[in-house]
């Protein structure tokens, strides 16, 4: 991951279709474009698993249907803590198979109708349910050393209680992290800096303007009509965090991705 | 094994309104879903197909759009399916439903079991898996939870308010399933797109040899004179029990489901 920083490689979300698509091929068709787009500009494409509890299609299956190349260095899947151990398994197989070895892992957003793997099933006894943590530790220790592991930081949640599963989370393997959106430097990931010096830490960026999303992301209240300008704020992050890569969440492909170019310089 | 799971729509919102005149459901402007209960109905056809082979046959009666019900289950596994739609059966009631239901079951032919969801969570009424068996005259369970397949019959677990029944039934046989029985899949991409391509059939009720007569609004023998949606839920309420660190425990595991801690 310090080769993202160093080669100054954003990391760009790319949201696959839901599974209640009405328009699917032309979802499928704006996703291949979008995700060949990041991987021509030398970005890492970062795929995620059922954002926001929303039932979409996995990663792994999107690049094997679509057909889609995959630079090890320019792929990253999420994979969080909702799915059959079976369908885990095939996720983690998968990417082993087309050369994935960046996953972002986090406990993830439920929905009735995602299953929820069991610490049973992933051999964990003493916990009662499965975090983040239980499959970081799944995963390191059924696939030794064929992933590089992140985990998630909240900056917006009670600080000492985030520190401390920070510490489980890197006890557990984590060799990264992404930090929620940032909108101005933050305590909290001055911290988190701090105390893990060694560790790549990736700040995320709001690339959106749906500002209402973006407050529940940092846990207050952004006034709608307050002006926002994602490029300014990414600009900021640079100078605010020179060491950090960038995690670009609900980029505009339309009017903010050729500005990218000439904002990590 | 031949397998027929029964698949309704359903709207998806609590928020939906009843026509005061019709007394029938208002679907325009809702969206619609599978009825969840005949998710668990699916993954148990398909579990029994994976493991013994046959097939899996997605039935539904309903408009036109029901068909999206019907591609979900196939990009869920079913292999065939089919959609019963005609203004004739329009307003049936379970009677009618269950009747045209067992006339295509008949129709497609040579059926080992019969799979449904409990209930439908629009009508709640329970009643159309146990109608259909009724007019095929075949043996039944409700409220499945297990099943087992022995020779030519099979052994479920049957969930009811005092414990379970163990039964054995002979083949053909129609059962309803309970959300215990499985955790259903979800959709790949693979299985989407080829339903996407699927020509699916639309019977009528010449199709399956229905006596008009006993379809629709004339086939019905239960007439809706008053109808009015429950009051809105406040909130849900679960009981925890047990010691101080295993309700603890309980709780957290609860708010870790619903992503609140």
């Amino acid at each position: 991951m310090r080769y993202h920083i160093q080669n100054k490689i954003y990391h760009v979300e790319l949201l696959p279709p839901k599974q209640e698509s009405e328009k699917l091929e032309k979802d499928l068709e704006l996703f291949t474009k979008k995700y060949k787009r990041v991987l021509e500009n030398g970005y890492c494409a970062c795929i995620t698993d059922n954002a926001m509890g929303n039932l979409s299609f996995q990663g792994t299956e999107m690049i094997d249907v679509l057909g889609l190349p995959v630079e090890p260095e320019q792929v990253m899947i999420h994979l969080n803590t909702f799915h059959t151990k079976e369908n885990l398994d095939e996720i983690l197989n998968s990417c082993i198979d087309m050369g994935i070895k960046y996953l972002l892992v986090v406990s993830g957003d439920g929905s009735e109708r995602l299953p929820k793997l069991k610490p049973s099933d992933i051999g964990i006894t003493g916990s009662e349910s499965v975090t983040s943590v239980e499959l970081l530790k799944y995963i390191n220790r059924e696939y030794p050393d064929k992933f590089v592991l992140g985990v998630a930081f909240n900056p917006y949640e009670p600080e000492d209680h985030e520190f401390e599963k920070m510490e489980r989370k890197m006890a557990a393997g984590a060799e990264f992290v992404v930090t929620q959106p940032l909108i101005e430097k933050n305590p909290a990931v001055d911290r988190l800096l701090e105390k893990y010096p060694d560790v790549p830490v990736i700040v995320e960026a709001w690339m959106s303007k749906k500002l209402h999303l973006l407050s529940d992301a940092v846990g207050y209240t952004i006034p709608e009509d307050e002006a926002y300008d994602p490029i300014e704020t990414l600009k900021m992050l640079h100078k605010m965090y020179p060491g950090c890569g960038v995690y670009l969440s609900l980029l505009s492909f339309k009017n903010h991705f050729d500005l990218l170019k000439e904002t990590w310089i | 094994m031949k397998i027929v799971v029964c698949v309704k729509q359903v709207p998806a919102s609590n928020d939906a309104k009843i026509d005061p005149v019709t007394k029938r459901i208002v679907r325009e402007g809702i969206k619609s879903i599978m009825n969840p209960f005949d998710l668990y109905a699916l993954e148990e056809g398909i579990r029994l197909k994976e493991k013994f082979g046959g097939q899996v046959i997605a039935l539904s009666m309903g408009p036109p759009k029901a068909e999206a019900v019907l591609r979900e289950a196939l990009s869920a596994g079913a292999d065939h399916a089919i959609l019963l739609s005609d203004r004739a059966f329009g307003g049936s009631d379970t009677w009618a439903t269950s009747y045209a239901l067992a006339k295509a079951i008949e129709r497609i032919g040579h059926v080992d079991l019969v799979i449904c969801g409990k209930q439908a969570i629009d009508g709640d009424t329970a009643q159309v898996g146990p109608g259909i068996a009724a007019h095929l005259d075949w043996m039944q369970a409700a409220g499945v939870m297990e099943v087992q397949v022995k020779d030519s019959s099979i052994i479920v677990k049957r969930m009811h308010e005092e414990g379970h029944d163990i039964c054995q039934l002979q083949l053909p046989a129609v059962i309803t399933v309970v959300k215990d029985i499985n955790t259903p899949r979800v959709p790949t991409l693979r299985g989407r797109l080829a339903a996407l391509k699927y020509e699916l059939p639309v019977w009528k009720p010449a199709d399956i040899g229905a006596d008009p007569e006993k379809l629709g609004l004339n086939g019905s023998p239960t007439r809706v004179v008053k109808t009015q949606p429950p009051d809105p839920r406040q909130a849900d309420t679960i009981r925890i029990e047990g010691t101080p660190k295993e309700c603890a425990r309980a709780l957290v595991h609860e708010l870790r489901l619903r992503s609140l801690i």
